[in-house]
């Protein structure tokens, strides 16, 4: 069993003018973490390799080291500065092409979506050009013989799949607790460093498919954006208040 | 200020605040409010690593650096200092001093268990007559056979009420000169090894502090740490890695008092405005701000020069001396901006307020810690 766990380092506060990512202003995306405890517990369960992958520039080496402190086997990193400015779809090229150059494989999990940009794109992108079948937002996985049992929970339906190897997971972020790192695996992972680093070329891809050229999506600009807040009083007495608000909630559509 | 460190520290230091706010944060008041040691939560630190912070990997422990052990003790502490004040100790003056000064068969017996957190340890030098003049101690273990018969009255033991594994100063040759004291390590269960009532502390008291006594208490002659007469050394050797931990908790208190108040002065409103609006407020926060981050950079600094194996006593006392004032300082301020509900129990920070203060007296008073200082510096 070989696990691949895409894994992405984000911005933690939001940007002011021109993202720039570096150690000190990233992290690990919160949304990750449960999806490197599935893999771990599959692992567990299974047996087998699990591999953790980001494409990002050289400062998300510190992701894939707190991914193998976590428990992860090892860590690729796709880094390339014509990757910079790569949309979700340039995003999703080259780590499908990373994916591709690590086969065999049988699973490879995303998270839901990222804290810094959440779009969600990534995993299905990604599971459409490798050609391989899809199931997002699992919250709960069983093993069969030929491959496993997911349950997602859609417009108020639980969806059972079952699925063949090799097969694309989105996780639920709050499908399990992510587990707590030992303070023993901290150091290790991150002074034996043996992340691997795969650049354009290794990727067989070329600059015109990824990076701003292969970005169909172009950002603009960025700004902060306002929320209005309003504050009023409700007159009248008790009765008269509640049922005035009881309207408004009703009117508004918050209640039905 | 994490802009300064390593990949590996932000690591570590995410690690234990996600730790820490999910299982310290919704407790914390209330085993403050009942005194109580919360075990459930010490048995995962223990399979976590956080008792043996600084144990090599063959004895059990994480091995990890002085600067990942500061921001370990600062993050628990942020949250909870009753138990940044558990770990410190036990890390810095119980298991570190068998490390430092115990012979391989001690080690191997005493430490694994205690980097593991099945263990708890326990430095007991402080009695009724001998406080900040440790040389006053009156306990004494005087050789009989196979064994040393202790007599000790040992106050203000933090982890007392816990603990398994003690370094316990004595004398071994009473009458002789008073610097000659001995550390001998005794284990609760002992027949004349009996644990006091907690003391009723007006902060730390999810702490057991308590004091411990033995009565002809037979110790075997192999629980003799380092030689006779090495126990001032032993005790000042751990002190001045002890401090770190102290001054971290210190600045970690203050961090998280500094939150609070950031956090209250937004939503409090006065004359119209949210209190951080009026310049008073403002000027209470930069100056809180202020202290914290020095506090952190010494603390850091210390800790840096303990990783690179130089001279760090002078700057762990400077640390632990400007930190532990600083935070008594910067809880003040944030009791202070959150008016009469800073002084009420509704609100945290009348206990960050009430940790603080014993920082300036544990482990060294900060007068004594000007004495040493000044003493440093007129060498
Ligand atoms: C919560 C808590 C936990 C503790 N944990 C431990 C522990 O685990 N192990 C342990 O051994 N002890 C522990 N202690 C004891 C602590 O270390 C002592 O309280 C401290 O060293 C001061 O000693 P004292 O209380 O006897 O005060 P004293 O030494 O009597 O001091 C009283 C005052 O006189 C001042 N003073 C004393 N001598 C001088 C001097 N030469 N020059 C100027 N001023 C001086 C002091 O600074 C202080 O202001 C703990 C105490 C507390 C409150």
């Amino acid at each position: 069993m070989h696990i691949i766990v895409c894994i992405k380092s984000v911005i933690v506060k939001a940007p002011e003018a021109g993202m720039v990512r570096s150690h000190d202003s990233t992290e690990l995306n919160p949304f990750d973490r449960p999806v490197l405890e599935t893999a771990l517990r599959i692992k567990e369960a299974r047996g087998g390799i699990t591999t953790a992958l980001s494409m990002g520039p050289e400062s998300s080496i510190s992701v894939l080291s707190e991914a193998r402190a976590m428990g992860l086997d090892r860590g690729v990193l796709a880094c390339d500065p014509a990757l910079a400015g790569s949309d979700t779809l340039a995003t999703s090229t080259a780590l499908a092409a990373a994916i591709d150059k690590l086969r065999p494989f049988d699973l490879v999990l995303f998270g839901t979506r990222t804290s810094d940009s959440d779009t969600g794109q990534v995993g299905p992108q990604a599971a459409l050009l490798l050609g391989i079948p899809l199931v997002t937002q699992v919250h709960s996985i069983e093993y069969i013989d030929s491959g496993l049992y997911v349950e997602r929970t859609v417009d108020g339906f639980i969806e059972k799949f079952e699925l063949s190897f090799p097969a694309a997971l989105t996780i639920h972020p709050a499908s399990v607790q992510p587990r707590d790192i030992d303070l023993a695996d901290i150091g290790p992972a991150f002074e034996k460093q043996d992340t691997k680093i795969w650049n354009l070329g290794d990727l067989e891809l070329s600059p015109d498919q990824v990076g701003d050229a292969g970005s169909p999506t172009k950002v603009l600009s960025i700004s902060k954006s306002k929320r209005h807040k309003r504050c009023e009083f409700i007159k009248g007495d008790t009765l008269e208040q509640a049922d005035e608000l009881i309207k408004r909630l009703a009117e508004s559509g918050m209640i039905g | 200020m994490d802009s300064i460190l390593s990949e590996k520290h932000r690591v570590v230091r995410r690690s234990v605040r996600r730790f820490s706010e999910r299982e310290l944060r919704p407790i914390a008041k209330e085993i403050d409010h009942e005194a109580r040691f919360p075990w459930e939560v010490v048995e995962k630190m223990g399979r976590l690593g956080y008792f043996g912070i600084q144990v090599p990997k063959e004895l059990g422990g994480a091995d990890l650096d002085s600067l990942s052990y500061a921001i370990i003790i600062e993050e628990i502490s942020r949250v909870c200092a009753s138990l940044g004040l558990c770990v410190t100790v036990h890390n810095s003056v119980a298991v570190y001093p068998i490390l430092a000064f115990g012979s391989e068969e001690q080690k191997a017996e005493w430490v694994p268990p205690l980097a593991r957190g099945e263990k708890i340890g326990a430095f007991c030098l402080t009695e009724p007559n001998a406080g900040s003049d440790a040389t006053g101690i009156e306990s004494t273990a005087i050789k009989d056979g196979n064994s040393y018969v202790v007599n000790a009255n040992k106050v203000f033991v933090t982890n007392g009420g816990v603990a398994d594994t003690c370094l316990i100063f004595v004398q071994t040759n009473p009458g002789a000169d008073r610097k000659e004291m001995s550390v001998v390590v005794a284990e609760r269960g002992t027949t004349g090894f009996v644990v006091g009532d907690l003391e009723d502390l007006c902060g730390m008291r999810a702490n057991p502090v308590s004091s411990i006594r033995l009565y002809d208490c037979r110790v075997p002659l192999k629980n003799l740490l380092g030689q006779e007469g090495q126990g001032l050394r032993i005790g000042l050797t751990a002190l001045d890695t002890g401090r770190i931990g102290i001054a971290a908790q210190s600045a970690g208190i203050g961090q998280g008092a500094l939150e609070e108040a950031l956090g209250y002065a937004r939503q409090r409103r006065q004359f119209g405005v949210p209190i951080e609006k009026h310049q008073a407020i403002q000027s209470m926060i930069a100056e809180m701000a202020t202290l914290v981050d020095a506090s952190k950079l010494m603390t850091y600094r210390a800790a840096a020069l303990r990783d690179k194996g130089k001279p760090f006593s002078q700057e762990s006392a400077m640390a632990k001396l400007f930190a532990s004032e600083a935070s008594s300082k910067i809880t003040d301020m944030a009791v202070q901006i959150h008016g009469g509900y800073g002084y009420s129990k509704l609100y945290p920070v009348e206990r960050y307020y009430r940790d603080a203060r014993v920082t300036r007296i544990y482990e060294g008073t900060s007068e004594i810690h000007r004495m040493v200082i000044a003493r440093g510096l007129m060498k």
